[in-house]
């Protein structure tokens, strides 16, 4: 009886947000690569351009908006943002309209209708008359910020990232972001860097805490130093994580489960694995997690699926400013947080001793 | 050619901490031009292409004690590095501050501390050619400490008659001129609208809207204040324009007579914001005659009134990029 046919003329999707820097937060965190958006030129061909900004799908739903960014078929991160997230969400499609959109020049112009300090609301609707995405503030008579945003016809997906669980038992453990620091049995690095044909030996035996920054974060970073690919091994007795690279030097950081349970709050593994990625790839996802994500503290999630799948998940909250006690009190809205997988695919490597 | 004089706290106060900070923004290298009445420091006036600023100061409210004298018409001009002056204001404000706190307590003698201002030439280190400086001079209790600002050689004087040509110019008037509302927020603003393209779109209408807009064929973003206080030529919307969009709002403005369009680079636009670092009472844009520029007046009030205080002047006039439409 009802079908959208009888307003031919109604777009696909109107909605409206009211924490448009929670948005930002939640799209920066997967904007790994800053040169993927240059500045534009006006004198550049629009064919030069659109290569350019060949990053992000957006797909629309009556469930809510995923944005999926990919990288060379190794890695893929998809930010979900449910219905819920709206203070208002009219969905009129049918099927799941898709629509490509550069992603950083769709984070700038996020940013700019968020202004410190003040709540603002923003209405999305695609398409346009021309199939555009259009922005507007709609919270002040007189004074009005709107944008248009081009959309192109999506790339296809180049792989299905189709994370399935490793086994029965999941083998996954939550990083903490921050944490009370205790200088002995925190996390401990193993450092061996070849000299010549000495070879040192250092034992470091704590990261300088840094209050702003994440552990998990923080690890990751320091792994840039040995080299192109990093091991995470998991196991059981003793319940640990393990972060290896090998390069011109050797990095090994532990995480040790029962030593401090306010770094690994979770952890699950029953049989030893390990798995070798990417330095890129495992760096992209944490390098641009916004602070307000590590100041909410909810933790970090890593799962290893079938054929060694990394899935990383963060949360961004998307609580209005304004109600800064909301997170004080301990008391979380589960429908205001955005999340945020990213799915890392392993390097092919014979040697992994994963048994058979 | 001599020039002495000695700044005063407020001068100190005003360079210091206001008009040096919000200068050094346009461009490190600006012309400082003195004549009997004002010192006016002038960026990019004798050559074309950047953002032009002017800000004047009647001599009263710099210094005291105030001598020029210079074969043409007691005027000098010179370039100067405006990091060097602020940095050399800077460290000698340290030490006069420091003695004058250790003197204030004293049994009410007159100060004889005060920062001298002139013009000298000398002959730097390991050179033969005497070389001229802008030097500050403050004694202390027990020391004087004196710091040279190397400027340029002052102007000729078909320079500084060229340069007083484009002074007398740049003094002309928009027709209308609506107030920025918040020069804070407009310049956060403006400053992540920058991320998306290089050319800005800036419509001032008779109604008192100020609609900026940057357009490239990726997007295009903008935003609209309307009904902001006005001054000069005024008219009312027609009552059928308060439900478009802005866009075509602005459209049908210009079609009407009663707005200009120009187009700008953001990146001038963006600097003619920092201005806002001299913290004036107000701040006005407008679109000159026939859109030759888009000009930015800044006004200040004489402290505690809603009086304009003339003695002192700041404006920047952007240079326009497209004649647009007007």
């Amino acid at each position: 009886m009802s079908s959208s046919a009888v307003e031919p003329d109604s777009p696909d999707l109107v909605c409206q947000l009211d924490s448009v820097q929670g948005m930002v937060d939640a799209l920066t965190s997967v904007r790994w690569k800053r040169h993927q958006c240059p500045k534009i030129f006006d004198d550049t061909p629009l064919e030069v351009k659109l290569r350019f900004y060949k990053d992000a799908v957006v797909e629309l739903s009556e469930h809510g908006i995923v944005l999926i960014v990919e990288d060379t078929g190794c890695l893929q991160a998809k930010v979900y943002l449910q219905r819920e997230l709206f203070v208002s969400y009219e969905y009129n499609a049918q099927g799941r309209p898709r629509f490509g959109v550069s992603l950083g020049l769709f984070v700038d112009c996020l940013n700019t209708f968020s202004v410190p300090g003040r709540s603002s609301t923003i209405e999305f609707q695609y398409p346009g008359p021309d199939m555009q995405l259009l922005l507007k503030s709609v919270d002040s008579l007189d004074a009005c910020i709107y944008a248009e945003i081009r959309t192109r016809i999506p790339d296809t997906i180049s792989w299905d990232y189709n994370f399935e669980p490793a086994g029965s038992t999941p083998l996954s453990f939550t990083v903490k972001h921050l944490h009370k620091v205790d200088p002995f049995d925190q996390v401990s690095y193993k450092k061996k860097e070849k000299k010549k044909s000495l070879i040192v030996d250092v034992l470091r035996l704590n990261i300088a805490p840094c209050p702003k920054s994440s552990a998990l974060k923080e690890a990751i970073d320091d792994l840039e130093w040995p080299g192109s690919s990093i091991q995470i091994i998991l196991q059981p007795v003793p319940p640990s994580v393990t972060f290896r690279g090998e390069g011109h030097g050797d990095l090994q950081i532990d995480f040790m489960y029962y030593v401090n349970t306010d770094l690994l709050i979770a952890f699950n593994c029953d049989r030893r694995v390990a798995y070798r990625y990417k330095y890129k790839f495992l760096r992209a996802t944490t390098s641009n997690i916004p602070s307000s994500v590590i100041k909410d503290n909810r933790g970090s999630k890593l799962t290893i699926g079938l054929g060694g799948m990394l899935k990383v998940q963060h949360l961004v909250s998307l609580a209005r400013p304004s109600h800064p006690h909301i997170d004080s009190a301990g008391y979380q809205q589960p429908s205001r947080i955005a999340y945020i997988e990213f799915f890392v695919k392993p390097e092919v490597d014979e040697d992994t001793g994963n048994g058979s | 050619m001599k020039f002495k004089a000695f700044l005063t706290d407020n001068g100190v106060n005003l360079l210091e901490k206001r008009f040096l900070p919000a200068l050094e923004k346009m461009g490190k290298i600006c012309h400082l031009y003195l004549t009997r009445e004002h010192a006016i420091f002038l960026h990019n006036l004798l050559n074309g292409d950047g953002i032009q600023s002017i800000a004047q100061f009647r001599k009263e409210a710099l210094f005291d004690d105030y001598r020029i004298s210079s074969q043409n018409d007691d005027r000098i001009a010179f370039a100067i590095d405006l990091s060097l002056l602020q940095r050399a204001l800077r460290s000698i404000i340290a030490v006069y501050t420091e003695f004058s706190a250790s003197h204030s307590g004293g049994a009410g003698g007159q100060p004889s501390n005060r920062l001298q201002i002139k013009l000298v030439k000398k002959l730097p280190p390991h050179s033969q050619q005497p070389m001229p400086f802008l030097t500050f001079e403050s004694k202390g209790y027990k020391s004087a400490v004196i710091q040279d600002v190397p400027i340029s050689k002052p102007l000729s004087r078909s320079d500084v008659l060229e340069l007083q040509a484009a002074l007398d110019m740049a003094q002309d008037m928009p027709r209308t001129l609506v107030q920025v509302p918040d020069m804070n927020q407009l310049q956060n603003f403006v400053d992540r609208m920058k991320h998306v393209g290089d050319l800005i779109n800036v419509s001032i209408s008779k109604y008192g809207d100020l609609h900026l807009q940057i357009s490239t064929t990726l997007i295009t973003l903008g935003a609209e204040f309307r009904k902001l206080v006005r001054i000069g030529e005024q008219a009312d919307m027609p009552t059928g324009d308060q439900n478009l969009s802005a866009q075509s709002r602005t459209d049908r403005a210009i079609q009407r007579g009663d707005a200009m369009t120009v187009q700008v680079s953001v990146k001038h636009f963006f600097k003619s914001l920092q201005c806002h670092l001299v913290k004036p009472d107000c701040a006005f844009y407008g679109i000159a005659v026939e859109g030759v520029c888009l000009t930015v007046i800044f006004q200040f009030f004489i402290p505690g009134t809603r009086q304009t205080d003339k003695s002192i002047s700041l404006h920047c006039r952007l240079p326009v990029l497209d004649p647009g439409s007007s």
